[in-house]
């Protein structure tokens, strides 16, 4: 009965992780730019452009 | 039923893993742990399972996984290197036929050890295998901690599901592996995504925590016993509440002791008075005898060749009658016990030379994660903040695993060959992903120039 009990519990667990790992994406591949996207807040434009709003009105974003 | 069941479950695997090859991988550490074909009595013992989870591991990551993002690390050179020369004592090994045998497990332990950090390319994969491997142990340790606590313990007579001693299913190892466990339990709990940080998760960890506590009391192996202070002095010394955690272990100490067995009492007194303990004479007298050997054959005599060993000793057993002490000595003569510890386990069987590079193995580990926890200590954000408690845990789990080995023959221990997988992959995956940070960090801006000469 303990047999019983200690494999139902435990491969109970496994089998659900098992489960729960199929629908995850990020089990294979995590994108190339994971971190830098992360790093970056939401909306906050792309280096690129900040650049360049920067030329157009004459400011500096401090940080260079 | 449990045969069925068993069944069902391998074959689900199987199953999940054609739509995520990974999937097979977890199989075959499910597989190597649990041993279910030694579990079960039917259709399962018939199929040759670990055979086919790493055929459909390997297969699956050779034709379907990507690999432009698997790294070939030198501690996978290293095991390749002890690979090596492990086949080549076999081949002159002093007892062929023996070693033969042992050859055919611990080849496989470490190719697969080699392997695994190739397929472990994301921090979900890494997450994976730990709870695999925990998960996978929890139920050899559940039902341990459960018939201890029920009563149905004792040295060598403890029933984890078969009358068995070989791998995880031998006393001194589960215990051993169970306390080497329990950091990365505590790491799955606080950080896991697979199964989320909650109180249900909690409740099974703190659950699985004691469990392994027992294990060490149901198996009446001393090494556990060892290895559970070592753990709880190593906590001590970096935990935050300090003062509340010593204060609940000692309180934990003082209500299980009456609870604890005769038996075992009289069993962990030995450690402290060992002269009197035929176990532990037949240890020291065989790590006499190895040193010796190797000093004859310093590229160790293959595997098993502990069983040329000669061991001569006296037990001493001091009984008091009034004022009266009576010292007893009892000349004993052994022959072909085992190492008793991984340490000597090497140095007889490798010699020289595996020695080295085993411990280098060992220790290597331990230097690459306190490397990983420093680098990473400082990082708080959620993607970023599980690597260094992960570092941490594994040094944690090898701490204990290099304590235990001390005590008992565990240098080719398939479960502490995958965490040493598990540590090159975490060093591997950390070391890629830290790159482009760095490239950004220090990399030449052209893209600000007009911006400045602007403003």
């Amino acid at each position: 009965m303990v047999d019983i009990l200690a494999l139902a519990i435990s491969h109970g667990l496994l089998l659900l992780a098992a489960w729960r790992l199929v629908w995850r994406p990020d089990l294979d591949s995590e994108g190339p730019d994971l971190n830098a996207r992360k790093r970056r807040g939401p909306g906050t434009p792309m280096r690129v452009n900040r650049a360049a709003a920067g030329e157009s009105t004459g400011e500096s974003d401090g940080d260079a | 039923m449990l045969n069925l069941g068993l069944t069902g479950f391998f074959a689900c695997l199987i199953l999940l893993g054609l739509k995520r090859p990974f999937i097979w991988v977890l199989c075959y550490l499910y597989v190597d742990i649990v041993a279910p074909q030694i579990i079960s009595w039917g259709f399962l013992t018939q199929l040759p399972t670990s055979l086919i989870a790493f055929s459909a591991a390997f297969l699956g990551w050779l034709v379907f996984d990507d690999k432009s993002d698997s790294r070939f690390t030198w501690r996978q050179g290293l095991m390749g290197v002890l690979l090596l020369y492990c086949a080549i004592t076999t081949l002159r090994a002093d007892y062929p036929v023996e070693a033969l045998t042992k050859w055919s497990w611990v080849w496989k332990a470490l190719v697969f050890a080699m392997f695994l950090p190739l397929t472990l390319r994301t921090r979900l994969r890494i997450e994976a295998v730990a709870l695999v491997m925990v998960l996978s142990a929890s139920a050899l340790i559940i039902d341990g901690g459960l018939k201890t606590a029920m009563g149905g313990s004792g040295y060598g007579t403890l029933r984890i599901f078969v009358d068995n001693n070989t791998g995880l299913y031998e006393g001194s190892i589960i215990s051993c592996v169970a306390i080497a466990l329990i950091p990365v339990a505590v790491w799955l709990a606080k950080y896991g995504t697979i199964f989320p940080s909650d109180w249900r998760v909690w409740l099974f960890t703190a659950a699985l925590i004691f469990a392994c506590s027992l294990i060490p009391i149901g198996t009446q192996a001393r090494t556990g016993l060892v290895c559970l202070g070592i753990l709880a002095g190593l906590y001590l010394r970096t935990a935050k509440h300090r003062v509340a955690l010593s204060a609940g272990m000692a309180l934990a100490v003082v209500i299980a002791t009456p609870f604890l067995p005769q038996s075992f009492l009289a069993r962990m007194n030995t450690i402290e008075d060992h002269q009197s303990d035929q176990s532990a004479g037949t240890r020291i007298g065989v790590w006499k005898w190895t040193m010796g050997y190797a000093k004859d054959h310093p590229f160790g005599g293959g595997f098993e060749v502990y069983l040329s060993s000669k061991v001569a000793y006296d037990t001493v057993s001091t009984s008091r009658t009034g004022s009266n002490v009576t010292i007893t000595r009892t000349p004993i003569i052994e022959t072909g016990r085992a190492f008793h510890s991984s340490y000597f386990e090497m140095l007889g069987e490798q010699g020289y030379p595996g020695f080295a590079l085993w411990l280098l193995l060992q220790i290597s580990g331990l230097v690459q994660m306190e490397m990983i926890r420093r680098r990473w200590k400082d990082r708080q954000e959620s993607h970023e903040a599980w690597a260094a408690p992960l570092a941490v845990a594994l040094q944690l789990a090898q701490v204990v695993y290099m304590i235990g080995s001390l005590f008992v023959g565990i240098a080719f221990q398939p479960f502490i060959l995958m965490l040493i997988g598990l540590q090159c992959g975490l060093w591997s995956y950390l070391k890629r992903i830290d790159r482009p940070a760095a490239r950004q960090r220090f990399a030449p801006r052209p893209m600000r120039v007009p911006g400045e000469a602007a403003g």
